[in-house]
């Protein structure tokens, strides 16, 4: 049964107050640990796994600093079968809808897993993040307090200023601030049982999800929108093709990281790097026969259009790509521009059920009729 | 300068069109002979990197043939690689590729006629586009 209401805020500290709840769950045993997003001492921005109730004071539930997605940690800590223990993620949208992609990609499992999806008005990068934050300690409060300065902030992640989904869409529970003045209350939504479960015993003032929540992100999501257009606008003008693209990626090291941070490029061993790819010498000369030169590291064009082929349809434009590129490449316009185009082709949105069939796992025999028949 | 020959890379599902070029090459058909033939086990199992790799290579169009709908031998690879091409031409439309230059078509065991038929019609329609830019562009 559903459970939803709002929590008082105590003392115009809404991190700590989240603090003391999900304190709350391991020490009634309802969960066994929990991953929270931390500042670590020595300024490193990530998450931690914790499992002492004690430990949760040093966490930050509503650290503004994204140094991976979290999915990626979910995908690696949730992909056995485990018994007897009861594991919460509290994730940011973006991370969210990875997870569920990675859910249906039969990369996560969700049993023993609790979804609790927390609103997200941007973040910054994490490197560089102490820098931003300096020494105040009121820093995560004050940036879901000026939550409204975050419309269109140019100092947050490219992904972020662009984003059009600050609210989880699928969870267990989320905790709401958006729209809400967040030193007074936050909006709890145990919508299924697991996340009812989490609420029990938690003094929620009852009632219907307040409309200024609605309000504001309406108003947040057209701006976004907005800009997402622009950028999209510009990549459009510019039409790409073989000139633009090769110079897009040019200063492409072949590095793989964008690969390996992200979170629905979920194989164990990347095409790339599999045997398949191997060529002997004698095959490298053959090929560079072709154009009489091969660039060296070869193929890194391909890479990237193979990569877009075989994740687009769950890339949920989270950036975190971009911020991994050791040469500044913007991915993240061009990878939110392809996978919108892609994904509209199926009427598919990633992450935003556990119920809508990724696109290039079913089919049915009467769509898209005209391709094949010339 | 010598007339332009167009470069096709035709991958072909063994139990359709593979056997169909057969048909059309026992029955004498006469078609260019443009398109490379890469004997596959299915449309479905036709990855994009492998379409991407010859386009960037230089390869002037690519073809894939496949059975018709409803009669793949493994019952739903080439409605699986119809979705796939839905997707894969989205992207090369997005980055500015030429969709065009990548054709995707059912023909069966029995149509030796449409196979040699298809190969003449891709060929002409490259062979009007002229040379790929990849085939200079080696910075890929």
């Amino acid at each position: 049964m559903a459970v939803s209401g709002m929590l008082k805020v105590k003392d115009k500290n809404p991190e700590a107050t989240l603090e003391e709840l999900l304190a709350g769950w391991l020490t009634q045993g309802k969960l066994s640990a929990i991953l929270v997003p931390v500042l670590a001492k020595s300024g490193a921005a990530g998450a931690a796994l914790v499992s002492d109730a004690d430990r949760i004071a040093g966490t930050a539930p509503l650290l503004p600093a994204m140094a991976v997605n979290a999915a990626s940690v979910v995908r690696d800590i949730a992909k056995l079968r485990s018994e007897g223990t009861k594991v919460g993620v509290l994730l940011r949208p973006c991370e969210m809808r990875a997870v569920v992609e990675l859910i249906k990609l039969r990369q996560v499992l969700a049993d023993n897993l609790v979804l609790v999806g927390i609103d997200c008005p941007g973040t910054y990068k994490a490197a560089g993040f102490r820098d931003v934050a300096g020494t105040d300690s009121d820093f995560d409060n004050r940036h879901v307090r000026e939550q409204q300065n975050y419309y269109d902030n140019p100092n947050l992640r490219t992904a972020c200023q662009v984003c059009e989904h600050p609210k989880p869409m699928v969870y267990d529970l989320e905790i709401g601030f958006l729209g809400l003045d967040p030193d007074k209350e936050l909006w709890l939504d145990g919508a299924t049982d697991k996340g009812a479960a989490l609420l029990e015993g938690v003094e929620l003032a009852a009632g219907e999800e307040p409309g200024q929540m609605q309000e504001y992100l309406k108003e947040l999501a057209a701006r976004r929108k907005n800009k997402a257009e622009t950028r999209i606008k510009e990549l459009d003008e510019a039409a790409m093709g073989p000139e633009n693209l090769t110079r897009y990626f040019a200063d492409c090291l072949n590095c793989h990281n964008c690969m390996r941070v992200c979170p629905v490029c979920y194989c164990r061993e990347c095409f790339f790097d599999s045997e398949n790819f191997q060529r002997r010498l004698d095959e490298h000369v053959r090929v560079s026969k072709r154009k009489g030169l091969t660039r060296m590291p070869s193929e890194t064009l391909l890479f990237h259009l193979t990569r877009m082929n075989h994740m687009m349809t769950s890339c949920v434009a989270c950036g975190i790509c971009e911020d991994s590129c050791p040469a500044g490449i913007a991915l993240l316009p061009l990878f939110k521009k392809v996978s919108g185009n892609v994904q509209a082709e199926f009427g598919y949105l990633s992450g935003r059920s556990l119920d809508e069939e990724l696109p290039l796992v079913g089919f049915r025999e009467d769509e898209f009729t005209a391709i094949g028949e010339g | 300068m010598a007339e332009f020959e167009p470069r096709i890379v035709g991958f072909l599902c063994n139990w359709c069109t593979y056997a169909g070029a057969d048909l059309a090459g026992t029955s004498r058909m006469q078609y260019p002979p443009n398109m490379r033939p890469i004997r596959v086990m299915c449309s479905g199992s036709v990855d994009s990197v492998y379409i991407l790799r010859a386009l960037l290579e230089g390869a002037d169009g690519v073809f894939i043939g496949g059975c018709h709908p409803g009669d793949c031998h493994y019952v739903s690879g080439n409605y699986k690689a119809r979705r796939r091409m839905v997707a894969f031409k989205s992207i090369l439309r997005s980055v500015g590729l030429d969709q065009d230059r990548v054709w995707l078509r059912w023909i069966s065991a029995a149509e030796g006629r449409k196979f040699a038929d298809t190969v003449t019609e891709m060929t002409r329609a490259i062979a009007d586009k002229g040379p790929s830019e990849f085939r200079e562009l080696w910075e890929v």
